[in-house]
């Protein structure tokens, strides 16, 4: 059994009920953080596949440590460009992954939850 | 002013009000007595149990504060209920606090006795928590605890980390004479402030260019315990700015370096090495059981988590830094030292903006990752031993002056920043935000073992 300072349970509350309806994997980072997958997440037909999983960490620094970056499973556009700024191809969590770097200027941290980033990081990703 | 008692730490129970709280309350105690009650956090510290005040409910004098129907006045039947029912929800201590004349002395009247036994056994019963009165001069206080458990005991010290950190007790400590050793520096400091040093607890976290400087004159001062905390270990490039670092010492532990300079120094300190990130818990405990702490580790994860420390906790520290900008010409900006004055219940950090969220995400990161989760990867930033030094010297006699009560002002806790470049020297007060999560009564000042650095809920 794990245990977790209550704004991460929070959170991962907040994530699960954002994406309702998708499997959402929890793992304990080892320093009262977790890792979060959230499972076949759309990205839009600018991609392929169209959709994937987008991971990020909910540290136990959160909610003042902002939720960043952001990781989807490899991804390239239907295009045949190469992706712009803020997406570069790395790994996590021993696995091939985008990595999505968009910090959170101004940030909230009462406002700016892992659930609502983790939704904008998708909406950000499918506009490109 | 006269010249106040300085009281070595006490061993036992022990309460801690923030600075601004302690001006709050005096204004309201002194000249001409007041009634007020505080709330207070638990934690454990490295002599007793700690009571953190952390919010001050002053009883208006003719309304809540009234004539007493054994004693010249008593807090309204009103204002204790509101006040206990606050502590029962907040799962506070609850003391009520009153002043008597005099100056360096002070004990509870047979009326004040009387009154707690008369009072306090139902008030522990309805709050569920540690009760009690407290009973202030200007330089001194006395407590009267009854604790949640069933028993009863007395306070043994208030602390006050302000620009002095003061300890009040009900009547002054004699010391014996420092050491030959020590006897130069005692007097300045005096047998009690020297006893101080010696009883102190003290924290460095980050045993780099500027830790080792700190490590090193803390350990000459005769400070008693010294916490080391550092995770990292000694490179070629560290050894001109690592205090008698030599080439053996490369792939070391730089927490074996510090604790072997430290010994050197001063054979009989205590030392408490932790080889680990400040975030670890093995770290935050022994932090949060300390006297003071100094910052000398630059990331934004040492930063959030003892400022955090400070501010559940109530130990006053100081961060220290040295910021040499220079661009991808060569061109060197404006060198700066910061040496901040991190008090409990002031401008914290965060109210500040010396924590960026984002660098905090990527610090917590795993140590395989980190670097991977940086947009832009880093690069070394210059570091020069001389000016690690100015920054340590500024941090070390604050501190020196500080738990010895030497400094001219209680409310002086301004940050200096030194510029070489133009020998400038400036003050900077800190700001607050009035609802900061950390440094505010709506935040976690002051919970303790309730806040959320060591509390915990289950996924």
């Amino acid at each position: 059994m794990n245990t977790l300072a209550s704004a991460i349970t929070e959170a991962v509350e907040a994530v699960r009920a954002q994406f309702t309806g998708h499997p959402v994997e929890v793992v304990p980072d080892g320093t009262g953080g977790v890792f979060v997958t959230v499972e076949d997440v759309p990205v839009g037909p600018s991609y392929a596949p169209a959709v994937t999983w987008l991971g990020f960490q909910i540290s136990a620094a959160y909610p003042d440590a902002d939720v960043y970056p952001h990781y989807v499973g490899p991804l390239s556009r239907t295009d045949g460009q190469s992706h712009g700024p803020a997406v570069q191809s790395t790994g996590w969590r021993g696995q091939p992954a985008l990595q999505i770097s968009r910090r959170s200027n101004r940030r909230d941290a009462i406002v700016d939850s892992a659930a609502l980033k983790a939704e904008r990081i998708r909406l950000w990703l499918a506009d490109q | 002013m006269a010249r106040r008692p300085v009281n070595p730490p006490a061993e036992g129970w022990s309460l801690t009000i923030p600075h601004r709280l302690w001006t709050e309350l005096s204004a309201h105690l002194f000249p001409f007595g007041g009634g007020a009650v505080l709330l207070a956090g638990h934690a454990e510290g490295a002599r007793g149990p700690r009571l953190l005040a952390y919010d001050l409910i002053t009883a208006t004098n003719d309304t809540a504060y009234i004539p007493g129907e054994y004693g010249h006045r008593a807090l309204a039947p009103s204002f204790v209920r509101d006040a206990a029912v606050r502590a029962r929800d907040e799962s506070a201590a609850y003391l009520a606090v009153h002043a008597h004349g005099g100056l360096d002395r002070v004990r509870f009247s047979s009326v004040d006795t009387a009154s707690h036994e008369r009072g306090y056994p139902a008030l522990r019963q309805i709050t569920g928590q540690t009760v009690g009165g407290l009973v202030f001069t200007p330089h001194a206080a006395a407590g009267d605890l009854w604790l949640a458990d069933g028993s009863r005991t007395p306070l043994a010290e208030t602390v006050i980390p302000g620009g002095n950190l003061l300890r009040l007790r009900p009547c002054p400590v004699t010391a014996t004479p420092a050491g030959p050793g020590h006897d130069r520096q005692a007097r300045l400091l005096g047998d009690v402030g020297q006893a101080t040093l010696n009883r102190l607890r003290v924290a460095v976290v980050g045993l780099g260019g500027v830790g080792s400087i700190l490590v090193e004159e803390l350990a000459r001062l005769g400070v008693g315990t010294l916490v080391l905390i550092d995770d990292d270990t000694v490179e070629a490039t560290n050894l001109p700015r690592l205090v008698a670092a030599g080439k053996d010492d490369i792939g070391q532990l730089k927490t074996d370096l510090a604790a072997r300079n430290a010994q050197r120094a001063n054979p009989r300190i205590r030392l408490i090495p932790k080889a680990t990130r400040v975030e670890h818990p093995e770290a935050l405990n022994e932090l949060a059981l300390c006297d003071w702490i100094f910052l000398a580790a630059d990331s934004a994860s040492a930063r959030h988590w003892v400022n955090a420390t400070v501010q559940q906790f109530l130990i006053p520290g100081v961060q220290v830094g040295v910021k040499i900008p220079v661009d991808s010409a060569g061109c060197v900006g404006q060198i700066h030292t910061a040496t901040r004055i991190m008090l409990p219940g002031d401008g914290c950090l965060w109210c500040n903006r010396l924590i960026d969220s984002t660098q905090l995400a990527i610090d917590m990161h795993p140590k395989a990752e980190r670097d991977a989760a940086r947009y832009v990867p880093g690069v070394p930033v210059p570091s020069v031993i001389t000016l690690n030094t100015l920054a340590a010297a500024e941090a070390l006699n604050h501190f020196v002056l500080a738990a010895t009560g030497l400094h001219d002002d209680d409310h002086d806790h301004a940050a200096v920043i030194h510029r070489p470049r133009t020998r400038q020297r400036d003050l900077q007060d800190p700001r607050q935000d009035a609802n900061c999560r950390w440094c505010t009564p709506a935040g976690r000042l002051g919970r303790g073992d309730s806040g959320s650095v060591v509390q915990t809920a289950t996924l």
